[in-house]
């Protein structure tokens, strides 16, 4: 079921923009014109992607940088490790091993997307459509 | 992860940063794509797509200098050769990366004058 979400005017090329649909939060992407839905979360961490940047085809997540082709929803990248000073105090470098130990075992997952169309100025996203992989690495 | 996407992906970007440096990548279409699987390996291994071809010493200052495409960090050293050190990028008027070979740091600042000897 096609619901809109959007006009087109709030969606310029390489912008992205938080949706509501029903119970889904979807991220639109506009790539050089073309309109693309998909999950609003990360599928390593659960950031919201629209926070993140869009070039071309490849969102990239503002928490840890990992990328997703918004053409298929496919996570592209393992997180990119943070800059982290040396020497760091004693008490921060244990706090880092504490929180590397709850993280290093998250996985990776291919995010789901969308069918969307244009219709006069509005966007619609099929809602009924989402499509994922459920691949993890 | 599929390793052929991540490739082409990381093909998209190092495009728009070697190109207005004057760089292009090899036509070499082997190289290439055999110098960014290594890449992707790495990636995957360490977090960030490292030259497959310089070593990493451990302190994140220096490794960072071999990330790619490292061409900032060996700017003068790359265009004396016109490549980069593994051969991945060539400077755009060139055709071929094989007729172009690797000259150590050395020796590139003892032809150039940079240290006396």
């Amino acid at each position: 079921m096609f619901v809109e979400v959007a006009k087109v005017q709030d969606l310029l090329p390489g912008g992205m923009k938080m949706v509501k649909a029903g119970s889904d939060e979807i991220v639109l992407c506009n790539s050089a014109g073309n309109i693309y839905a998909l999950d609003r979360r990360c599928g390593h961490m659960n950031s919201g992607l629209e926070w993140g940047s869009l070039d071309g085809d490849i969102l990239t997540c503002p928490f840890h940088h990992v990328q997703f082709d918004i053409t298929t929803g496919e996570a592209l990248n393992v997180p990119i490790p943070d800059y982290v000073p040396d020497p760091l105090p004693e008490n921060w470098s244990r706090f880092l091993n504490y929180q590397d130990n709850l993280t290093r075992h998250i996985s990776i997952c291919d995010i789901g997307t969308y069918t969307t169309k244009i219709e006069g100025d509005r966007i619609m996203v099929d809602i009924d459509s989402r499509k994922s992989s459920h691949k993890c690495f | 992860m599929e390793v052929e996407s991540r490739k082409k992906a990381l093909h998209y970007f190092f495009e728009k940063v070697v190109g207005p440096m004057g760089y292009k990548f090899a036509p070499d279409a082997e190289l290439v794509d055999f110098l960014l699987t290594q890449e992707v390996e790495l990636e995957r291994k360490l977090g960030s797509p490292f030259c497959p071809c310089q070593a990493r010493v451990g302190r994140r200052a220096d490794d960072m200098r071999v990330v790619c495409p490292c061409i900032p960090f060996h700017r003068e050293h790359y265009d004396y050769m016109k490549r980069c050190w593994c051969g991945l990028y060539v400077l755009k008027d060139e055709t071929s990366v094989e007729d172009l070979p690797q000259i150590p740091y050395s020796e590139f600042l003892r032809r150039t004058g940079k240290i006396v000897r």
